[in-house]
């Protein structure tokens, strides 16, 4: 008996699980003015729904977010751009995507002319170009910077280091292991940065990942001297600085552990705040440090709008308003703890508001007129797998530098088919 | 029965340092919940602190924290349904109905569940997509169950083949149908089988990340694509992704401890001296 | 039992389903796995037969993957099912307070897997982690657990050991509780001792489940991605990077074709496994 009603209750249950499930799945979609826009996960997501409201009024168009986590958010633009199945009008793109992405993005060249252009800084609009076709708008650009203890580069008479010779010696004057004092905090993993520490240290003395004729460059005297410069950074670090990622190098400067840092900018609003960060109101920001050239890496989110897409008039109308002033303006003061959306506009980023919400945004906009971009390449995210890998066995000690160098080079030319 | 003392301060013993490898991770995100990023790292580790609500309201309010609880909750109970119905018949079919090639569709029951998931979402997601049922329940129905059911079949296949053949035999010759055997009978013998069952394949469901990413986005979004996404670009937020992540386990200890009474040996006994 | 038409009823549903949803997808990426389809060229699709598995066969990164996968997957599931078997034994005795604490063993597998393990890293950081501030304390540390090869090995047996436990330890139990009681009964009243009836009652009858638990875990080990990402990325160098990481790093990059091709060897593997374990566990049983 018991069983039998058990039973009935089980059917129904699965009668009500199903029509429900069945009901849900109207489509929300109104005709027309809707856009669908593939979006970071995050903050990013949180600074743009805060001023989504007044977009949709000011427009009427309704703008649908699809929001995924940084790890996955390109596999998914990527599954759904090349399998056509047309689930985005625009997309949120970091520039090295845009190179692959391309020929499934809507060219902007004739539509960005409508933009008043000498606002936005010149290297952030680069960052949506490839093979001099414009495919995306810039949003939020973000920079390598050198992070440093005002407090105590004061307390020695230290002013922070403008090449890389003064960044190692500063890094050794710090560092002091028996207090848990270090001089310098990067990473030396087999996570990205990794790779991107090691590269940005390879260019500043000159070095190329791949140079003008399409083979890999690293395995040069450039490239040798800036290895060796950054393997020697590496005896200034914390200790197990061999399991860092983007967040320990942050953990190790908001814990007092480190003295200067080389970070991006999107990791300096974690620094400065008072529930993450013991040293929140004494930190420095500074270009990051020269030797033959002054390389900082540039790495900005844009806006681009998909082929396929039927609506393309309210796509850019949407892309006119995530990289202007308005919006802008509001991101960069949005109260979030964890980053910021950095407007790409001389505008904004010389704004006093802006300012005081950013410590750090006139190391910033110095740092973003004189970056550096990662070649633009559609294989570029193959070869920059292959330099993280090897990078990561370089710094766990797998491999000597000569055969890193070698072996990143062979493996960007059998990508790049040479 | 004097051993028994012995045994129980004998089994207390072993049981407290497990009890406390399991449980203090858990402790320790409950605590971080409660904590600021601040004190969650503080030297030495901080065990009696000021709690903070901050982490749970940021959640609660940024995200459509219920919302998201409701797709997850509907999806996890539809696939436990789904798994425990198709899982029982089929289980009960292979335990009882041998046919010479028993054995190798049996195994092939389980190689579905033998290559990575990552090979698996691109058919899914052109399969879904053809069908139409991108970012639906429905999508996430059929794929879920598909993966819950092998494990749920071969789980069952065990249980029912435990159960005494005469007492199915006996009911069969007092009229009883196959199907009334199976339910009156089979099922509450195995009563323990089925609710390990219907256990994993919520928690198949309810922790599932990779294919929820991929074939929901916006309506069906679930829980999990929520908490993944506190592991932000800039850093992982370690409150809110603890808040989360208790509020998540929640409604696993209510189905678990709802079902748990079925584990036990009790129903077994009376339903065999019937 | 003779397969009565009834047979067919109870199956049907169940395995249509199955096959439709599962073996058709996994027949559509072996196929895939002899093409070149690089996702952000979709009109470049180029046949090329078994180019992608010999290039893995080929493949140093590939084979030290496989020691790896293989390590880790022995490791854990080893620990797994010993503790998992003992916590069983434990609980199936007649102890009132035993009821309670069942769930709290649960616990684990509750916690959604990403944040198990990047509260782990927590736990593990080096200088200011709980568990190296106290093993420093009685001396015993600090200990590199993510940043040194060997360790960051035992590391993610340990955290995934902590995470999956509890779900050998829920199936061996059930199957434990299923078992007749008279049985045992009966042995005591023989004479037998605890051992005797573990090993001539509870091995024989619980075969079946606890190679089950054995087979599920195994294969989900071999398959872990989620925990071994989250804690060390499949560092230091190549120390933890298994199969599944290399596959997500082709799946990331659009190479359809090397990444069903991984997919397609790891099911080999794992089924080629599988069936020589059920064999040799399986056939020595008497037929039921």
């Amino acid at each position: 008996m018991r069983i039998r009603s058990s039973f009935g209750y089980v059917v129904v249950a699965l009668l009500v699980v199903l029509s429900v499930a069945f009901s849900a799945d109207e489509p929300v979609m109104a005709q027309g003015k809707t856009i669908t826009l593939s979006m970071l996960a995050g903050y990013k997501e949180d600074v743009l729904r805060a001023s989504l409201p007044d977009f949709e009024k000011k427009t009427g168009i309704k703008v649908v977010v699809d929001a995924a986590p940084f790890g996955d958010l390109y596999k998914k633009q990527l599954l759904s751009l090349s399998t056509g199945a047309g689930r985005y009008d625009v997309v949120f793109v970091d520039e090295p995507w845009i190179p692959p992405l391309s020929e499934f993005l809507l060219p902007l060249n004739e539509r960005m002319k409508t933009l008043d252009l000498p606002d936005f800084i010149p290297t952030t609009v680069a960052a949506g170009a490839f093979n001099g076709t414009q495919y995306a708008v810039p949003v939020d650009p973000n920079v390598q910077l050198l992070v440093y203890r005002k407090d105590l580069f004061e307390a020695k008479g230290l002013k922070p280091p403008a090449t890389w010779d003064e960044l190692i010696a500063d890094a050794k004057a710090f560092h002091d292991p028996s207090k848990q004092q270090y001089g310098i905090a990067v990473t030396a993993s087999s996570d990205i940065q990794t790779a991107l520490y090691m590269l940005l240290a390879i260019w500043s003395y000159g070095g190329e990942l791949v140079d003008v004729n399409g083979r890999g460059a690293l395995n040069s005297a450039a490239g040798k001297k800036g290895g060796e410069m950054f393997l020697e950074l590496l005896k200034y670090t914390p200790p197990n600085v061999k399991s860092y990622n983007f967040a320990d190098v942050n953990k190790a400067i908001q814990l007092g552990q480190a003295a200067m840092a080389i970070q991006w900018a999107s990791g300096a609003r974690p620094m400065e705040d008072k529930t993450r960060s013991s040293v929140a109101g004494k930190l420095g920001y500074a270009q990051v440090p020269k030797a033959v050239r002054q390389t900082p890496m540039r790495g900005v989110w844009t806006l681009a709008i998909a082929k396929n897409s039927t609506n393309q008039d309210a796509a850019w109308q949407f892309a006119t308003w995530l990289s202007g002033k308005d919006f802008g303006t509001a991101a960069v003061k949005y109260p979030s703890a964890t980053s910021a959306i950095h407007s790409p506009r001389y505008s904004v980023l010389k704004d006093t508001g802006t300012k005081a919400a950013l410590p750090y945004a006139d190391a910033l906009l110095d740092s973003l007129q004189i970056t550096k971009e990662r070649p633009r390449l559609r294989e570029y995210a193959d070869i920059q797998e292959n330099l993280r890998v090897t990078a990561g066995k370089l710094t766990a000690g797998e491999l000597t530098l000569e055969a890193a160098l070698k072996e990143i080079d062979a493996g960007t030319n059998r990508i790049l088919g040479k | 029965m004097k051993p028994t003392r012995l045994r129980a301060i004998l089994t207390c013993l072993a049981l407290v340092p497990v009890l406390l490898w399991t449980l203090f991770p858990i402790y320790w995100i409950t605590t971080a919940s409660f904590k600021t990023e601040l004190t969650l790292y503080a030297k030495p580790p901080q065990w009696l602190f000021t709690p903070i609500l901050d982490n749970y309201t940021r959640v609660l309010t940024n995200i459509p924290f219920v919302q998201y609880l409701k797709n997850s909750l509907i999806i996890a109970i539809g696939t436990t349904l789904g798994s425990l119905v198709l899982g029982t018949l089929a289980g009960y079919g292979f335990a009882r109905f041998r046919f010479r090639a028993s054995e190798a569709v049996r195994f092939l029951v389980l190689v579905t569940r033998m290559a990575p998931r990552m090979v698996l979402v691109v058919p899914y997601y052109l399969m879904m997509q053809r069908l139409g049922l991108l970012d639906t329940y429905t999508g996430l129905l059929v794929a879920y169950i598909s993966f819950a059911l092998p494990f749920s079949i071969w789980l069952l296949i065990g249980f029912f083949v435990d159960v005494p053949l005469d007492v199915e035999e006996a009911a069969m010759i007092d009229g009883c149908s196959r199907l009334g055997v199976l339910l009156r009978i089979v099922i509450p013998i195995a009563a323990p089988g089925l609710v390990v069952a219907a256990i994993f394949a919520f928690l198949v469901s309810w922790n599932e990340f990779l294919f929820a990413l991929i074939l929901s986005g916006v309506e069906a979004k679930t829980l999990p694509v929520v908490i993944a996404g506190l592991n932000t670009d800039a850093g992982p937020l370690y409150g809110e992704m603890s808040a989360a992540a208790v509020m998540v386990m929640l409604p696993n200890i209510v189905m678990t401890l709802a079902l748990q009474r079925y584990l036990v040996r009790g129903l077994t006994l009376g339903a065999v001296k019937g | 039992m003779a397969a009565g038409r009834a047979g067919r009823w109870f199956l049907l549903p169940g395995l249509v389903f199955l096959f439709a949803i599962d073996l058709i997808p996994l027949a559509y990426s072996a196929w895939v796995s002899f093409y070149n389809w690089w996702l952000i060229r979709p009109r470049d699709v180029r046949f090329v037969g078994l180019a992608n598995y010999t290039r893995m066969a080929d493949d140093p990164e590939f084979t030290r993957a496989v020691v790896v996968t293989t390590l880790f997957t022995v490791g854990a599931v080893l620990l797994e099912f010993l503790v998992g078997l003992l916590l069983a034994l434990l609980f199936a005795q007649p102890l009132k307070f035993l009821g309670p604490i069942r769930v709290l063993l649960l616990l684990p597998l509750f916690v959604v897997p990403v944040v198990g393990a990047t509260m782990w890293r927590v736990i593990f950081h080096p200088e200011v982690g709980v568990l190296n501030h106290y093993l420093a304390a009685i001396g015993l540390g600090p200990l590199p657990w993510l940043s040194e090869p060997r360790l960051a090995l035992v590391s993610i047996t340990l955290v995934d050991a902590w995470r999956t436990i509890p779900f050998m330890f829920l199936v061996i139990y059930a199957g434990l509780e299923v078992l007749p009681a008279e049985l045992f009964e009966a042995a005591a009243v023989d004479g037998a001792s605890a051992w005797q009836s573990f090993r001539h009652i509870t091995v024989p009858l619980l075969t079946y489940i606890m190679l089950l638990a054995v087979l599920i875990r195994g294969m989900d080990a071999f398959r872990e991605f989620d925990i071994i990402f989250v804690l060390t990325g499949g560092g230091p160098g190549t120390a933890t990077q298994t199969i599944q990481i290399l596959n997500y790093r082709a799946f990331g990059l659009g190479h359809m074709g090397e990444a069903n091709a991984i997919g397609i060897v790891t099911l080999i593997i794992v089924a080629v496994l599988c069936f020589v374990l059920m064999r040799a566990v399986l056939r020595p049983q008497a037929a039921r």
